[in-house]
């Protein structure tokens, strides 16, 4: 398959096996699907289904056991870790269903810890200048547990698009939070998604939020669809190709 | 960047209070190390000042013969001090009678060191004196009043001179420790020595030329003389090469620091260990957090290794600043309590706990921080998921060798660091093998409904390793209190053994067998107890397998002498003879004379092993003996060991009777007299003027001072020692309660009681505190039998009480410990408790 700007993210037949005492268990079937520049993605399934692990190889966190990933045109498959944390750096952008700030960085430190790695220069100025658009300006030198839970997630927020990435990973992103916080980080993720046009996979099991994406994919068992019921596993079809 | 990040972290956190803990490990190992070596240093400086009285000098030139006048100028050019004395024996005649002294003629600078102490009567109490006798004038000893009938301001005659009697002579810095030793001495001006023409050619005079001064001076002093001294003619002698019984007492109090030096590293380094991988557990998340928004590993590293030298560097510093203070006070109290000056500066302690806290912050920092690194970004969406890194081979290689290195480093003493780094490898084997015992055997007794007790054992079991590695810290920390304790104690008591209440302080020589009933009947009437009386032939000592060897009797016979020949007694020898082993000697080599088969030419003897060596003596060889006009061969079977120690007459020969049959001895012996009788001496010994009293007191007194000051010192240390081991256990208690904040949480938020899980977290460490106690009191005495019978040649005994006790200490200390932190833990509210865990 040949890749086009267009497409973002591109997979390839990716599949996930670990080992495990009762021996090999398949976690992911094959699985086949892309995601364009700027589009959003909601990734929804009941727990366990596989979601976050798809989540995990799709950012390059965890490597897949077969098939291919590229993420804006760059292949997953061959690089080490050193290589796949330096991508991840210049395109990818995380949120967290436990915010996973680091507990002894002030707010406005966590959001400039991603500038920081990526070497920019301007970090602290960036990071109050989002710090004041996700509403958390005047609290930037508290530490995350002076700060409730929305507004840890964003503090979270801010430093996910920090970097401007091109993509932006969410993995239950209101999953600890209250209804009412949680509807607030779901305007604050969109709206600075559509501004940035950032590329936006989202896992979630929340309706409701899955629905604000323009695609909703459904895991079920490894195995992915898209909302509309098409399975999205080319495999057999390559197979039928090359046959 | 990431040093920006680096510094923001650790400022952060210091604020935060994250570091604590490390920081505390850090600074607690400095501080011990630096208190303890340096008070360590300066009591030794300060005891070797006092062993230098026992020399009269820090170092001594003995000569056969003067020495150049050029090699004096330059000790005085290296700004040294000088003494000189000069050594002679001789005859005194006083009242038509004669007796053989000690001559000894010195400058007015004599002694360097120590006190001159002179009385106006006989056996009276020493006054301590700066003057030196003045040309004309003789200081004479107690003993010799008595045996020429001497009275303050008589005539003496030694030599070609006569002097006066000016004063008693009670006490000479640099006379040694051995009783008989020598003949009475008689101190004298050097100016008045080539009167009394006694050193002319072929005399046997010893020349002693007294240094003083800086250590290093002495040491570049040394250097320039050695290649001058023949070993034929000169012996460089130092407080180190005392071989007395305070030089003994000195040199196995300097081990006692030494060791007690080193488990203070020990203590210190499992304090780091522990908070290294406490501080290593709780920065999982930052470094998967990090991973994840693709900082790189070198990052992370750079990031993580600039933390550790920020903490070492404060904690070194925090460590410094309190290992003088807390040094400073010891030092005050001691010198309050000890007549000692404790004022010098030393910088190899500093150095050494610099070095240890660097050492101890990157070896056992290097696998918790390894761990570190490894931890996957995959965290982030994983919670659960640990570091990468398993193996903890890294983490015993590193550790085990960074502390071997630091013990050897420091001790200077493979033998020392191999015995306790054995033993702790054995403990930690013991250990681990215990623990899954327990664990197995915590299956069994957890089971049934969920109690405190219950609680405590599920809790032990689920942590195996944590727990595993906790009880071994528990018990190296109670193990090496232990034996620091078990060394105090036996070392103090064995001390004070050799000088027990009723030690005899006076000596009887020169008891003819006809005198010897009078004096036992005279004796017991004024209830004064004696228990033996040795017999005694003074013999010449004159050749070792029929090869001639040199002696020394008089002046007279010495000019007949020929100089060749093997090296001698250089004096007359005390023979006695007897078939029964007395206490304080044991034989090493061959057979005592009461065992022996008697069909051999000669009969035995049995020599003392000091002196074999000296001489080259061995088993099986002739040694002729000139009693009178008579020779005596005997033939050595026997080597003894003796403790001079003992206060005990103390022979160098002891012959079989029968070898001896026929020749009249004299008798000596030693009894105690308190002090509050110490009048009656004159008249107890007035019926018997030709019989020879010394009296020890005064020599008992410096010994037992001596041994109190060190006790004193000792028993500092071992305080010190307590504080740092109590203080690692805080730091490990609250290293593990960490780990169970969150646990506490769960069971408080699930409505559990509180006293329940405050009983549940006592149990769990006091069932710790236990196994670690019992194991602590095995290894300790694996670790005492070894160090005891290896380095501190000590009687190695089983102490059974710690086996008891151990235990018992373990589980309160431990449990009262568990206890305060849980209590402060439980304090914190619930949701505190909750968020802290995010």
């Amino acid at each position: 398959m040949n890749s086009t700007p267009a497409n973002m993210i591109e997979t390839n037949s990716i599949t996930k096996v670990v080992d495990t005492t009762e021996g090999q268990l398949q976690i992911l079937q094959p699985i086949s699907f892309n995601v364009k520049a700027g589009e959003s993605v909601a990734i929804v399934g009941a727990s366990g289904s596989g979601k976050s692990t798809l989540l995990s190889l799709l950012a390059g966190l965890d490597e897949v056991s077969d098939g291919n990933i590229l993420l804006d045109g760059k292949a997953l498959k061959g690089m080490g870790e050193e290589e796949r944390a330096q991508l991840r750096g210049e395109k990818v952008g995380f949120i967290f269903q436990s915010f996973m700030l680091v507990q002894s960085l002030t707010a406005l430190e966590n959001v400039m810890l991603p500038a920081e790695i990526a070497g920019m220069h301007d970090a602290r100025e960036k990071a109050q200048e989002i710090l004041e658009k996700v509403g958390l300006g005047h609290r930037g030198t508290h530490y995350p547990n002076q700060l409730s839970g929305g507004e840890q997630q964003r503090v979270a927020i801010a430093r996910a698009f920090i970097t401007k990435p091109k993509i932006l990973f969410a993995d239950e992103p209101t999953g600890n939070l209250d209804a009412a916080n949680g509807t607030k980080i779901e305007n604050l993720l969109f709206d600075l998604n559509k501004g940035s046009n950032t590329t936006l996979v989202l896992v979630t099991h929340d309706n409701e939020l899955a629905e604000r994406c323009q695609r909703q994919l459904h895991m079920h068992a490894g195995e992915l669809t898209e909302l509309m019921g098409e399975k999205l596993d080319n495999s057999e079809q390559l197979a039928r190709q090359a046959g | 960047m990431w040093y920006k990040l680096a510094w923001r972290l650790f400022r952060h956190e210091a604020r935060r209070g994250e570091l604590t803990i490390i920081l505390l490990a850090i600074t607690l190992s400095v501080a011990a190390v630096l208190s303890l070596s340096l008070f360590s240093e300066r009591l030794q400086a300060a005891l070797t000042e006092r062993s230098a009285d026992f020399i009269a000098a820090d170092r001594v030139l003995d000569s056969r013969k003067p020495i150049d006048p050029e090699w004096l100028n330059n000790a005085k050019d290296n700004g040294l001090n000088t003494a000189h004395q000069v050594y002679a024996r001789s005859m005194a005649f006083a009242n038509e009678q004669m007796s053989l002294v000690s001559l000894r003629a010195a400058t007015p600078e004599f002694p360097l060191k120590g006190d001159l102490k002179t009385t106006d009567q006989p056996f009276g109490v020493g006054i301590v004196t700066e003057d030196t006798p003045k040309s004309g004038e003789a200081w004479v000893e107690s003993q010799l009043f008595q045996s020429l009938g001497l009275e303050i301001d008589a005539p003496i005659e030694i030599g070609d001179m006569t002097f006066t009697v000016t004063r008693v002579l009670s006490e000479v810095p640099d006379s040694g420790f051995s009783v008989f030793g020598g003949d009475p001495k008689v101190l004298i001006s050097i100016d008045d020595l080539d009167a009394t023409n006694i050193t002319g050619p072929g005399s046997r005079v010893t020349y002693s030329y007294f240094f003083t001064g800086e250590g290093a001076q002495l040491d570049d002093y040394y250097d320039w003389l050695e290649p001058n001294l023949d070993r034929e003619i000169h012996r460089w002698e130092s407080v180190e090469d005392d071989g007395s019984a305070i030089g003994r007492s000195v040199a196995r109090a300097e081990q006692f620091f030494l060791l007690a030096s080193l488990l203070a590293i020990v203590l210190a380094a499992v304090s780091i260990a522990v908070a290294a991988q406490r501080y290593s557990q709780r920065h999982y998340d930052p470094v998967a957090i990090m991973k994840t928004l693709g900082a790189s590993k070198g990052t992370i590293q750079k990031v993580y290794l600039l933390q550790i030298i920020f903490i070492a560097t404060l904690g070194i510093l925090l460590g410094t600043a309190a290992g003088m203070l807390i040094q400073q006070v010891i030092v005050t109290v001691v010198a309050q309590r000890m007549d000692i000056a404790l004022d010098g500066w030393h910088w190899r302690p500093l150095i050494i706990a610099v070095f240890t806290g660097v050492i101890c912050a990157l070896m056992f920092s290097l696998y918790p921080m390894l761990k570190l690194f490894s931890v996957p970004p995959l965290r982030v969406l994983r919670r659960q998921m640990g570091a990468g890194l398993s193996s903890r081979v890294i983490q015993f290689v590193a550790a085990g060798g960074a502390i071997l290195l630091l013990m050897w480093a420091y001790s200077n003493n493979i033998v020392i660091s191999l015995i306790l780094f054995a033993s702790g490898i054995a403990l930690v084997a013991g250990l681990m093998l215990v623990t899954y015992g327990l664990i197995w055997i915590g299956r069994k007794l957890g089971q049934g409904k969920m109690g405190a007790w219950q609680l405590a054992w599920a809790r032990i079991q689920r942590r195996s390793m944590d727990n595993s590695v906790q009880l071994i810290s528990f018990s190296i920390t109670i193990m090496l209190l232990l034996i620091v304790l078990v060394m105090r104690n036996d070392m103090v008591q064995q001390w004070r053994d050799q000088l027990p209440e009723g030690t005899p302080n006076y000596f009887l020589a020169n008891i003819t067998e006809t005198q010897l009933p009078n004096l036992q009947t005279h004796f017991s009437e004024n209830n004064v107890i004696v228990d033996d009386y040795f017999p005694v032939v003074r013999a010449r000592f004159v050749a070792i397998n029929e090869e001639k060897i040199r002696t020394r009797v008089s002046k007279e016979e010495e000019e007949n002498v020929e100089r060749e020949g093997r090296d001698g007694l250089g004096r007359e020898a005390n023979l006695t003879w007897s078939t029964t082993l007395r206490e304080g000697n044991t034989v090493v080599d061959g057979t005592w004379l009461s065992d022996q088969n008697e069909a051999k030419e000669y009969y035995g003897v049995s020599v003392e092993s000091g002196i074999a060596e000296g001489l080259d003596i061995g088993l099986g060889d002739i040694l002729t003996f000139n009693i009178g006009s008579e020779i005596v061969n005997v033939e050595v079977t026997s080597l003894r060991e003796v403790n001079w120690q003992s206060m005990q007459p103390n022979f160098f020969f002891v012959l079989h009777p029968k070898s001896l049959e026929g020749f009249s001895p004299t008798f000596i012996t030693s009894f105690h007299l308190d002090r509050a009788r110490k009048t009656e001496i004159t008249k107890l010994m007035q019926p018997f003027s030709s019989v020879t009293l010394f009296d020890v007191d005064a020599r008992l007194d410096q010994l037992r001072s001596i041994i109190d000051q060190v006790s004193v010192a000792v028993e500092f240390i071992l305080v010190l020692v307590l504080v740092a081991g109590a203080l690692v256990l805080i730091a490990q208690v609250q290293a593990s309660m960490d780990e169970r904040q969150q646990e506490l949480a769960i069971l408080r938020t699930l409505g559990a009681k509180g006293r329940m899980i405050r009983a549940s977290v006592v149990f769990e460490f006091i069932i710790i505190g236990v196994v670690a106690g019992a194991m602590a009191a095995i290894a300790n005495e694996l670790a005492l039998f070894l160090l005891q019978s290896q380095v501190f040649e000590m009687q190695a005994t089983v102490h059974w009480e710690f086996w008891l006790l151990a235990p018992v200490i373990g589980a309160s200390v431990v449990g009262i410990l568990g206890a305060v932190s849980c209590w402060r833990l439980l304090s914190l509210n619930t949701s505190h408790l909750l968020r802290q865990m995010v």
